[in-house]
């Protein structure tokens, strides 16, 4: 018996979205070693991205003042892209990190081989900053 | 100071008033006339509150997601004008995370779409493009 699925926009009713092959679409195009396009960069260096499974994490390290900082890794919610890349769907990922200080919600997607991270951080203790976006561009690690 | 990037390690001047959130307030129309998605966000101010209102392509016409408070978030720890905004919509069968940021007077919106039914569906990300009604030109 078919089901009636609820919606709140037409794109909740995409025949793509019941599809299984759509929950594993090109996850390699995103797994890896990723570096910062930008070797002066004040935010993010690099990302890690592994699968075990249905299951991806995402490992971050953060430019340091003179060192590296290692991020708490995170779980990846696995999106599927809906947008198309050279006529393929790939996956996107969300991905939390909780520093106590500060929280980053960041989603992470590939554009034409470059993996773009915009992270959305906000500031929990009384430091007087704002909270700010930004955005990273990375190349794959060969 | 705690810092997760070097970025985050700032002198902080003190802050005159709330953040400035005056570009984001209007009403934007997606790029995109045959989107099957959101089709119209409308981002307001009441008592320092910032809010928004998606209206989303149906078959039937389009559909009033109602309205919901935004976080909004700068371009830099240091500064006080909005950039861009997060927001939560339960849509009872499913979550939709908003996350936007302007870039180059436009907004680019994500979704990120969780879905809390049985119904199989896989949850998906997509992006789309709006620019702000103005009256200008």
């Amino acid at each position: 018996m078919d089901q009636t699925l609820l919606f709140k926009q037409e794109r909740d009713l995409d025949p793509a979205l019941t599809d299984p092959a759509t929950r594993t679409l090109n996850a390699d195009k995103l797994t890896g070693r990723w570096l910062n396009t930008d070797p002066k960069t004040q935010g993010v260096a690099e990302i890690t991205i592994a699968q075990d499974g249905n299951e991806f994490t995402v490992s971050v390290i953060g430019a340091g003042a003179g060192e590296s900082i290692e991020w708490p890794r995170a779980k990846a919610t696995v999106l599927a892209n809906l947008e198309e890349e050279a006529g393929q769907r790939a996956l996107a990922f969300a991905a939390d990190f909780d520093f106590g200080f500060m929280k980053s919600e960041t989603y992470i997607r590939v554009n034409k081989g470059v993996l773009v991270i915009v992270l959305f951080n906000t500031f929990n203790d009384d430091s007087g900053r704002s909270n700010y976006l930004n955005r990273e561009f990375f190349y794959r690690q060969a | 100071m705690e810092f997760a990037q070097i970025r985050d390690r700032v002198d902080v001047r003190p802050k005159a008033g709330a953040m400035n959130t005056s570009d984001l307030i209007g009403t934007w129309i997606n790029s995109n006339p045959n989107t099957s998605g959101i089709a119209r966000i409308v981002i307001s101010s009441s008592g320092g509150n910032l809010s928004l209102r998606a209206y989303a392509v149906s078959p039937e016409g389009l559909i009033d997601w109602g309205s919901v408070d935004i976080n909004a978030f700068a371009s830099t720890p240091t500064s006080d004008v909005a950039a861009g905004f997060t927001c939560l919509y339960d849509l009872g069968f499913a979550e939709a995370r908003l996350q936007a940021m302007i870039m180059k007077g436009l907004l680019v919106l994500a979704q990120l779409q969780k879905f809390k039914d049985d119904s199989g569906r896989v949850d998906y990300f997509v992006r789309e493009y709006f620019a702000i009604v103005h009256e200008h030109y």
